[in-house]
C-alpha cells in the first residue's frame, strides 16, 4: 500500500450522506477546514436515491443533489470519496490523528469526463447495487447519473480483465496500476455521520423476499418511483406484469423481539403513506393496502398527510402479516390477524413491499481506536448528554450527526447536524 | 505512475487472475442476452412471451431484459390490450 505525506484539517467529518454534507457545510462556512470522508462512490447517502420526501412530497434528488454540489465546491472543504478512515485516537486536548485509506477506483479521476463510453463496451453485467438489484450494470461503471463525483468505478472483483475499457477510453483515464493509498491524519474535532443500515428482510422467512419475486423493499420501492428508475414504469420484478393491487407490510424488522430490534424505525409509516400516493398517482387504477400495527404519524404535518392518502383511497388494515405464499401466476397470499374483528383473513395481491426499519451502522464503533466510542442499548453511537448537549458523545471533541445516532428523518438529521457542527466549532474555538 | 507505452491492463493482469465464478457469470450472461435478442429478432414481444419462447424464468427474463434496455439494445413499446404486459423490441 502507498503512503503518503500528513494532512491537516480542523474537523473530521466521516459520512458523506445529509447529516454529513451538513455538518461539513456549516463548519466550512465558520471558516474551518473540514475533510469529508465518504465510503461509498458518491455523497448524498440514502437521501440521493429517494423518489421524494414525506410529507411536502419535493423531488428528493432535486434537494440532495444542490447540496451536495455545495459541498463539493466549497472551498473549505476536502472531499475523499471510495476511502475510510480507521486507528482514530485521541492524543491530547484538540488532536486526534488517524489514518485515511483511499481505496482504488482504477480511474484518474482528474481525467475521467463521465463520457461512459467505456461502460458502453464493457462486456460484463452484475447486479446494480444503486437501483437495489433490479437491474445490471457493467463492470466499469458510473454509479447512477447523479453521483458526485460523476466518474467511474471499475469494480475489480467481477471484471475479466479483458482491457477494452482502457483500449476505448478517449482521454486514457483507466489506470489498472492504481492500489490502496494510506494517508496519516490530524484533526481538532470529529463528527460521526455514518448513518443507518437497512434490515435485511431474507432475516424473515414467512414472507419469502429473495424467494417470491414480487415481494420487494420499500427501497426498491423507491427506485421503482424515480425517473430513473430501473423499469419503464412500475412493474413486477417477476414478469414485468404493472401491478393494481399493491399491499405494505409495516414493521418489517422493526418493533420487533424476533429479529433483535425492538425499536420503532420512526420513518416506515410515513414514506410507506408517501409511496402509497406517489402509486396512486403512478397507477391510476391500482389499489394500495397498508397492513400495520398501528400509524405512528408524530411529526410536523404528518397526520395530515395520513388523512389525505385516506382521502385519496389507500386503505389500511389493523393486523400483522403473519405469512406470505405465492401463487402460481405470482400473486401473492398475505395471512393476518384482522385486529379489528379478532378474524384470521387471507388476502391476495400481485405485489408486496416490505417496509424495511432502520438499524445502526456497526462499522462507526470500529473506527475508533483509543478511546473506544460508547454504543447505546441499541447498538447507536451513544449521546452521553442527550437534554444539554445532544450531540455529545462519550469522546470530548467527537460529535454525532443524523442517524448514527438513531432512526430519524431528513429534517431530523439535518437539525441533528446542525447541533454536531455547532458543538464541533465550540470545542475547538474553546 | 501510469506508463504511456505499457497498457495498465496488462500490469494488473499479472497480480490478479479471473475466478472461475466470474467467468461462469459472464458466459451466462451472453447465453441469455443472445436468447433474449434472438427472441425479439421477428416481433416485439411481452416479457411472459419471451419466457416461454426461451424457457428462461420470467424474473430472469425482466433482469437482463431491463438490462439491455438499459444499455440501448432494446426499447419499451406499446402495452397489451389488457394493460398489463409492455412490449419490447431491438433498438433499429
Ligand atoms: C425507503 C426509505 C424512504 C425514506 N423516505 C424518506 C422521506 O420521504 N422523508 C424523510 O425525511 N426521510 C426519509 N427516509 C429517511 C432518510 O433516508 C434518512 O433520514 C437520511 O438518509 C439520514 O441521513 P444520514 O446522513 O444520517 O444517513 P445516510 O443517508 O445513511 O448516510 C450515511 C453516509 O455515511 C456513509 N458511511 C457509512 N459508513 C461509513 C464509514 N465507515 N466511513 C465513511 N462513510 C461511511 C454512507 O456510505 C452514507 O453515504 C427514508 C428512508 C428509507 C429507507
Ligand atoms: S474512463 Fe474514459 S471512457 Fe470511461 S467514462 Fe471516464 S473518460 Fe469516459
Ligand atoms: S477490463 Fe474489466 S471493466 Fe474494463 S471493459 Fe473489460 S471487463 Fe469491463
Amino acid at each position: 500500500m502507498e503512503q503518503q505525506n500528513e494532512l491537516s484539517f480542523d474537523t473530521l467529518v466521516i459520512g458523506g450522506g445529509i447529516a454529513g454534507s451538513e455538518a461539513a457545510i456549516n463548519l466550512a462556512n465558520l471558516d474551518y477546514k473540514v475533510i469529508l470522508v465518504e465510503k461509498d462512490l458518491s455523497l448524498g447517502g440514502k437521501m440521493i436515491h429517494l423518489s421524494k420526501v414525506f410529507p411536502t412530497l419535493d423531488c428528493s434528488a432535486c434537494i440532495t443533489t444542490p447540496k451536495v454540489s455545495e459541498t463539493i465546491r466549497h472551498p473549505n472543504i476536502t472531499i475523499y470519496t471510495y476511502s475510510e478512515v480507521k486507528n482514530i485516537v485521541k492524543v491530547s486536548d484538540k488532536k486526534f490523528t488517524a489514518t485515511l485509506v483511499k481505496k482504488p477506483r482504477y480511474v484518474n479521476e482528474d481525467l475521467c469526463t463521465g463520457c461512459q463510453e467505456c461502460e458502453d463496451k464493457c462486456p460484463v453485467v452484475v447486479k446494480d447495487q444503486y437501483q437495489y438489484d433490479l437491474v445490471g450494470r457493467k463492470a466499469v461503471y458510473v454509479p447512477f447519473s447523479i453521483a458526485n463525483p460523476r466518474v467511474v468505478n471499475i469494480d475489480i472483483e467481477n471484471c475479466i480483465l479483458c482491457g477494452i475499457c482502457e483500449k476505448v477510453c478517449p482521454v486514457d483515464a483507466i489506470d489498472f496500476t492504481q492500489e490502496a493509498v494510506e494517508i496519516p491524519l490530524t484533526v481538532k474535532s470529529v463528527i460521526i455521520a455514518t448513518g443507518f443500515e437497512l434490515f435485511d428482510p431474507t432475516q424473515i422467512l414467512r414472507y419469502g423476499f429473495g424467494k417470491f419475486k414480487n415481494v420487494v423493499t420499500a427501497m426498491q420501492m423507491e427506485r421503482q418511483l424515480v425517473p430513473t428508475r430501473p423499469y419503464n414504469s412500475v412493474l413486477r420484478p417477476k414478469d414485468g406484469k404493472m401491478p393494481d393491487n399493491i399491499a405494505y407490510i409495516l414493521c418489517t424488522g422493526s418493533r420487533d423481539e424476533t429479529v433483535g430490534n425492538p425499536i420503532c424505525s420512526q420513518i416506515c409509516c410515513m414514506y410507506s403513506v408517501k409511496q402509497a400516493q406517489l402509486l396512486l398517482g403512478a397507477l391510476p387504477m391500482a389499489d394500495v393496502s397498508i397492513y400495520c400495527m398501528d400509524i405512528r404519524a408524530f411529526g410536523k404535518g404528518f397526520c395530515e398527510f395520513y388523512q389525505q392518502s385516506i382521502g385519496m383511497g389507500v386503505e389500511f388494515h389493523k393486523g400483522k402479516v403473519a405469512k406470505v405464499t405465492e401463487k402460481e401466476n405470482g400473486n401473492l397470499i398475505l395471512r393476518y390477524e384482522n385486529i379489528e374483528n379478532g378474524k384470521i383473513t387471507e388476502v391476495e395481491h400481485d405485489l408486496v413491499v416490505l417496509s424495511i426499519g432502520v438499524l445502526p451502522n456497526p462499522e462507526a464503533k470500529l473506527l475508533f481506536n483509543s478511546p473506544v466510542i460508547e454504543s447505546d442499548e441499541f447498538n447507536y453511537i451513544k449521546q452521553t448528554d442527550e437534554l444539554v448537549c445532544p450531540p455529545q458523545t462519550n469522546i470530548e471533541g467527537v460529535y454525532v450527526a443524523g442517524t448514527s445516532s438513531g432512526p430519524m428523518d431528513i429534517p431530523d438529521s439535518i437539525l441533528s447536524a446542525g447541533a454536531a457542527s455547532a458543538c464541533s466549532a465550540n470545542y475547538i474555538r474553546n | 505512475m501510469k506508463d504511456e507505452k505499457v497498457k495498465t491492463i496488462d500490469v494488473i493482469k499479472k497480480k490478479r487472475s479471473v475466478s472461475a465464478e466470474t467467468k461462469q457469470q459472464h458466459k451466462e450472461y451472453n447465453r441469455i442476452k443472445k436468447l433474449i435478442l434472438k427472441s425479439l429478432e421477428p416481433e416485439a414481444k411481452t416479457i411472459p412471451q419471451i419466457a416461454e419462447e426461451t424457457e428462461l424464468p420470467a424474473d430472469v427474463v425482466t433482469f437482463y431484459l431491463m438490462t439491455l434496455r438499459k444499455y440501448g439494445s432494446i426499447e419499451t413499446g406499446e402495452i397489451d390490450d389488457m394493460d398489463e404486459y409492455f412490449f419490447y423490441k431491438l433498438k433499429k
